[in-house]
């Protein structure tokens, strides 16, 4: 599927902001199964610095400083990306579960893996986590499987509300009240396997949405996702989606991924302001763009 | 027979002891001095215990005359500690262990450069990933292929001798090491103390090391700029260790500021003097990774300085060390350091550490499992964790993620002598060793800081002497360096130091006025609290009311409200709470005033001391009077200072300062009439309090009338002591700063209260109703409204610091929330 992305997020304030500095990833990954055609971040007012880098796991990353005054922030990123169904290899997915630990892994790519199988600052590994996949993780079990019932599991056994977590909910939090948004179910996803060893990313990026029968389709109405990707060996990453219970097919298009929510926001930033108020407001859209329509 | 040997039999005494025995630094095992101690001469047979008790008192009282300090975390800063006796190490000794240091912070840098680049180690299997991934100190934000490298330029390792007399490397410290400025104020100290032996000794003078050191900073900064600026980032006064960064800034001639004092700009960092940026080319960094940028690290971080990790990534600034640096400071890479030895450098590794093995090789962690009871079990990134007495506890949290911890041997390291009582006693010590980056080498300070241990624990520090093969040797090593001959401290800038000697002015003003009142209100009580229905007796009660108009105390007897006056930091208003707030204002701009400042404060504390040690009346007025010399003697301190606007503003503070309480001192004594003779006896304490008597009785002879105590107080215009002096004072001083118009709001607030003086009409002001002097206290009341405003201008033109970082929607942290629904 072919999807133009754009995503817009304000602050206004209620008096001036003399300095804002921003980090966003808001720029899709280039992957086998996503080719990006373009992909432009726009600021305003004008930042006076703005740069893209690469960061440590190769998602770009956008830095800029906006030093005039103003009472309005507002950043847009717009992409045309390409997406195809990810296929998984079989052999890969009907691996004993337990084979695809990077401690003992053979595949000579395993040390780089490491870093997402430990504990990170917003997934802990928590006993409860560890013995909530242990169902799943059945002795033996192949990964593909196991992995899909543990997705499965959180779907069925977690609430989608928003508002029953905050951003300092801990694992342990989501846990107890069997509630939270994607974020809480990807780094729940995140908690549970890797307290069993194995390698998971988290990642940041969108879903495409249909609009509901009958109706149109809502330009802004959809918004930034996560999920979650385990390792499987030979460069794979098997992509679930807890929030959703399905794999993230060509619906998904993938922005950047790291060991948690923390590593890549899509925007945060620091302000120098004497303002008491402010308001934020995100539009998300993903429009498919239909073949021929001169897109 | 000296100290030493009553100490060399002592020790080699055989005992019955089945403990291992731990080296000794000073003693043979046959009983007869180390060879190190051996060529100190004779001088060293001169010790005897009555002269080294002697030395002690004469180290506390230096150390407490330059105000030097050491703050554990979470407690109030402590006196620093410094045994007479120095750890001395021989010649030869050294360069076996110079070469093993140097060669250590070359791999140390290798290890860098390799983490947060190409990671050989990982991809090799020689260190395992999950050391440098599962520690804090790895920072992913620097480890991106654009990064600007972070060469290692200044470390620190600790070490500690087996009973074998084998140097172990106990651990490294890498992201801001401390200690130098100690190491540098113990040999200052000792050098003073025991100045023969110091002398005779033919040590290696520390200054040379210091030279070269300032100058390897200058040469980090970016390629090209020809006069780099360098400033030391401090997270503040509090700091455990700010003493050191202190002494670091003003000897090495670098700005002491902190996160709010720079910004950056276009990836680059500046610093804010006077409304203007100046670009900053090296950060000194003594602010911990992970509280360094709020941007891109702990966003709630006000410590630190948004877009640092950016501009460092640049290039367009050096931090020294590296954000990143904090990886190296992690005991489990030291199973690993032969390999990575032989791997990056191709050489066998010359300095052993302490044997240790990491957790995350399960078969380590199945040996350590089974003996708990008998190893050291450490964190690889808490330095203060400490495992659970709990076996079951422990052995949980160690297999729930063992990667992060180590197990470390018992350590036994060696003793030495240090005064203890009546004589000297052995007690274990460990040596911090530092070296910097010096060209394309790394060279070992010659010298170091020796911490005397008490079950692990630092409590007390020791000289090092590090002996000269030759006595033609240069010191350090270093023949070329040259001298700082220009370094001075720059010139206060930024406004966060600004207000620190402006508040300098106002506390030191403050505890002075106070003091004068204690005085002269104590004095009264002597001779009248027995008498409360005399004159004396009347003007006692109205004194009290004033201090305790000015300090409000709860406690009603004169000599608990004197003695918490003096001591007591909580009360308001109180000398103690303007004293210990006078000391925080000198501590912040510690790089700018003169060491002589904290004479004053030894001076200060003494008198305190004496006043806790002796509770009887007389002793308030003992201890009052040598606390106001101390503050008084500051007068001479803050005179030799150059007058830049810091100064300038010391003074706009101190004139204020003076007016406000001058004001305060008149609205509580003299707006109200008391009958003839309690007026007389309250406006000669009014004067004294002023330190205006003496000038009054040649004006004016004895006798004493409202109206010439008015006059010679608000409006004369040559008494140092009066409101009208103090604002011309003000005046001058605001119009030598470089934010001078002439008609900025505080200089228009200074014309106002001139006009309201000239407008003053003294026999108006003396005019009574009743029991009340309306117009004085009208006029009283205008002036003080008038001052407290001038105060506020001061500062907000001046002084007003950024505001706080914060996140795009306000808050503290960085994170917004993903609210979404799925199809």
């Amino acid at each position: 599927m072919r999807y133009v992305v754009s995503h817009r997020t304000t602050y206004s304030y209620d008096a001036d902001v003399s300095d804002s500095l921003g980090v966003g990833y808001l720029t899709p990954r280039s992957l086998p199964w996503q080719d990006v055609a373009s992909s432009v971040v726009t600021i305003d007012p004008e930042p006076g610095d703005l740069r893209t880098d690469l960061d440590h796991y190769g998602n770009t990353v956008t830095y800029f400083q906006v030093t005039e005054p103003h009472q309005a922030l507002s950043v847009t990123a717009r992409s045309e990306v390409e997406v195809l169904e990810p296929r998984y290899d079989d052999a890969l997915l009907v691996q004993p579960w337990e084979t695809c630990r990077p401690g003992t892994s053979t595949d000579p790519d395993a040390w780089r893996t490491v870093d997402f199988a430990l504990g990170s600052a917003l997934v802990d590994h928590t006993p409860e986590a560890h013995a909530y996949a242990a169902v799943s993780l059945l002795p033996g079990r192949p990964l593909g499987e196991a992995a899909t019932e543990l997705m499965q599991r959180i779907h069925a056994d977690f609430t989608y509300e928003p508002g029953a977590t905050t951003v300092t909910s801990t694992i342990a939090d989501v846990l107890e009240t069997r509630a939270g948004v994607c974020q809480d179910f990807a780094h729940l996803t995140l908690a549970c396997l890797r307290s069993h060893g194995l390698a998971v990313r988290y990642v940041s990026g969108y879903l495409a949405t249909d609009p509901p029968p009958g109706k149109e389709r809502i330009v802004g109405a959809d918004a930034s996702h996560a999920w979650a990707a385990v390792w499987l060996g030979q460069d794979t990453w098997l992509a679930l989606d807890p929030t959703n219970d399905q794999r993230a097919g060509e619906r998904y298009v993938t922005v950047a991924w790291g060991r948690d929510y923390g590593d890549v926001p899509p925007l945060k930033g620091v302000i120098f302001t004497d303002a008491k108020e402010s308001t934020m407001g995100v539009e998300v859209d993903v429009a498919p763009v239909v073949a021929g329509s001169g897109h | 027979m000296t100290v030493l040997r009553d100490y060399a039999a002592a020790v080699t005494q055989p005992t019955l002891s089945e403990e291992p025995g731990r080296y000794d630094e000073l003693t043979a095992p046959d009983g007869t001095l180390r060879p190190a101690w051996k060529s100190l001469g004779a001088e060293v047979a001169e010790l005897t215990s009555d002269r080294l008790r002697r030395v002690r008192r004469e180290i506390g009282r230096f150390l407490s005359d330059d105000g030097v300090t050491y703050t554990r975390p979470g407690e109030e800063a402590a006196p620093w500690r410094l045994d007479p006796l120095p750890l001395v190490i021989g010649a030869e000794e050294w360069a076996g262990l110079e070469v093993g240091l140097a060669q250590r912070s070359e791999l140390l840098n290798a290890v860098l450069q390799d983490l947060y680049g190409p990671q050989r180690l990982l991809a090799s299997g020689v260190l395992p990933p999950a050391v440098v991934y599962g520690h804090r100190g790895f920072v992913r934000a620097m480890a991106r292929p654009s990064a600007d490298p972070q060469l290692l330029l200044l470390s620190a390792t600790d070490l500690g001798r087996n009973a074998a007399g084998e140097w172990r490397a106990l651990a490294d410290r890498t992201q801001a090491p401390s200690g130098i400025g100690y190491a540098m104020e113990n040999r200052r100290v000792i050098s003073r103390v025991l100045p023969e032996l110091y002398r005779e000794a033919g040590l290696h003078r520390m200054a040379p090391y210091f030279q070269a050191m300032r100058s390897a900073i200058l040469a980090s900064a970016p390629e090209h700029v020809p006069n780099p600026r360098v400033v030391v980032l401090t997270p503040g006064t509090h700091s455990e260790t700010a003493y050191d960064q202190s002494f670091i800034a003003s000897s090495l001639g670098f700005p002491l500021v902190q996160g709010s004092d720079l910004v950056v700009r276009d990836g680059a960092v500046w610093m804010r003097v006077f409304g203007r940026l100046e670009r900053v080319d090296v950060v000194l960094r003594r602010v911990d990774a992970a509280w360094s940028d709020p941007l891109e690290l702990r966003g709630e971080s006000q410590l630190g300085v948004a877009g640092l990790a950016e501009a460092s990534r640049r290039g367009s600034v050096r931090i020294v060390n590296g954000i990143g640096s904090g990886v190296l400071e992690n005991p489990g890479l030291l199973p690993y350091m032969s390999a990575m030895c032989e791997l990056l450098l191709d050489e066998p590794l010359r300095l052993p550490s302490l044997p240790t093995s990491w957790l995350g090789d399960p078969g380590a962690l199945e040996a350590a499992l089974g003996q708990l009871g008998s190893v050291v079990v450490r964190a690889i990134d808490r330095p203060g964790w400490r495992p659970s007495e709990n076996h079951d506890e422990l052995r949980a949290t160690l297999v729930a993620e063992p990667h992060r911890f180590v197990v470390q041997e018992q350590v036994t390291v060696s003793q030495t002598a240090a005064v203890h009582g009546l004589g000297v006693a052995p007690v274990p010590v460990a040596l911090r060793t530092f070296t910097m980056r010096y060209g394309s080498t790394y060279r070992p300070l010659m010298g170091g800081l020796a911490s005397v241990l008490d079950a692990g624990r630092s409590v007390s520090s020791k000289d090092v002497w590090v002996l000269k093969g030759r006595p033609e040797d240069p010191d350090q090593g270093l023949a070329d360096v040259l001298a700082m001959t220009n370094v001075r401290a720059p010139a206060a800038m930024v406004p966060r130091v600004l207000e620190d000697m402006f508040w300098f002015g106002r506390y030191a003003e403050r505890t002075e006025d106070m003091l004068r009142l204690v005085l002269q209100t104590h004095a009264l009580s002597e001779d009248f609290r027995s008498r409360p229905y005399s004159s004396g007796g009347a003007t006692l009660r109205v004194l009290m009311t004033t201090v305790s108009a000015l300090s409000p105390t709860p406690d009603p007897s004169p000599d608990a409200d004197f003695r918490s006056n003096l001591l007591d930091p909580h009360r308001p208003g109180s000398v103690a709470q303007s004293l210990a707030a006078l000391r925080d204002a000198a501590q912040g701009s510690r790089d700018q005033l003169s060491s002589d400042v904290w004479r004053a404060f030894g001076s200060t504390d003494r008198a305190a001391q004496a006043l806790v040690e002796y509770p009887y009346s007389h002793q308030v007025a003992e201890s009052a009077g040598r606390m106001l010399s101390g503050v008084l003697s500051l007068y001479g301190v803050t005179s030799q200072m150059m007058r830049d606007p810091g100064w300038y503003l010391l003074e706009t503070g101190r004139a204020i300062e003076r007016g406000l309480q001058l004001v305060r001192l008149l609205r509580a004594t003299t707006t109200v009439r008391r009958g003839i003779d309690v007026d007389r006896d309250v406006h000669h304490a009014v004067l004294a309090v002023s330190e205006s008597a003496v000038t009054h009785r040649r004006r004016y002879r004895d006798y004493v009338r409202l109206t010439n105590v008015l006059d010679l107080l608000l409006l004369d215009p040559e008494n140092p002591r009066s409101l009208r002096f103090v604002l011309a004072t003000v005046q001058t001083s605001l119009a030598a700063l470089p934010t001078s118009t002439g008609s900025t709001r505080p200089e228009r607030l200074v014309l106002d209260l001139l006009e309201e003086l000239d407008r003053a009409d003294l026999a108006m002001l003396g005019t009574v109703d009743g029991e009340a002097r309306p117009h004085l206290q009208h006029l009283l009341d205008v002036l003080l409204g008038q001052l407290t405003r001038l105060a506020d201008a001061v500062v907000e033109l001046h002084l007003a610091g950024a505001p706080t970082p914060r996140s795009f929607g306000l808050g503290r942290s960085g994170h917004t929330r993903l609210e979404v629904r799925g199809p």
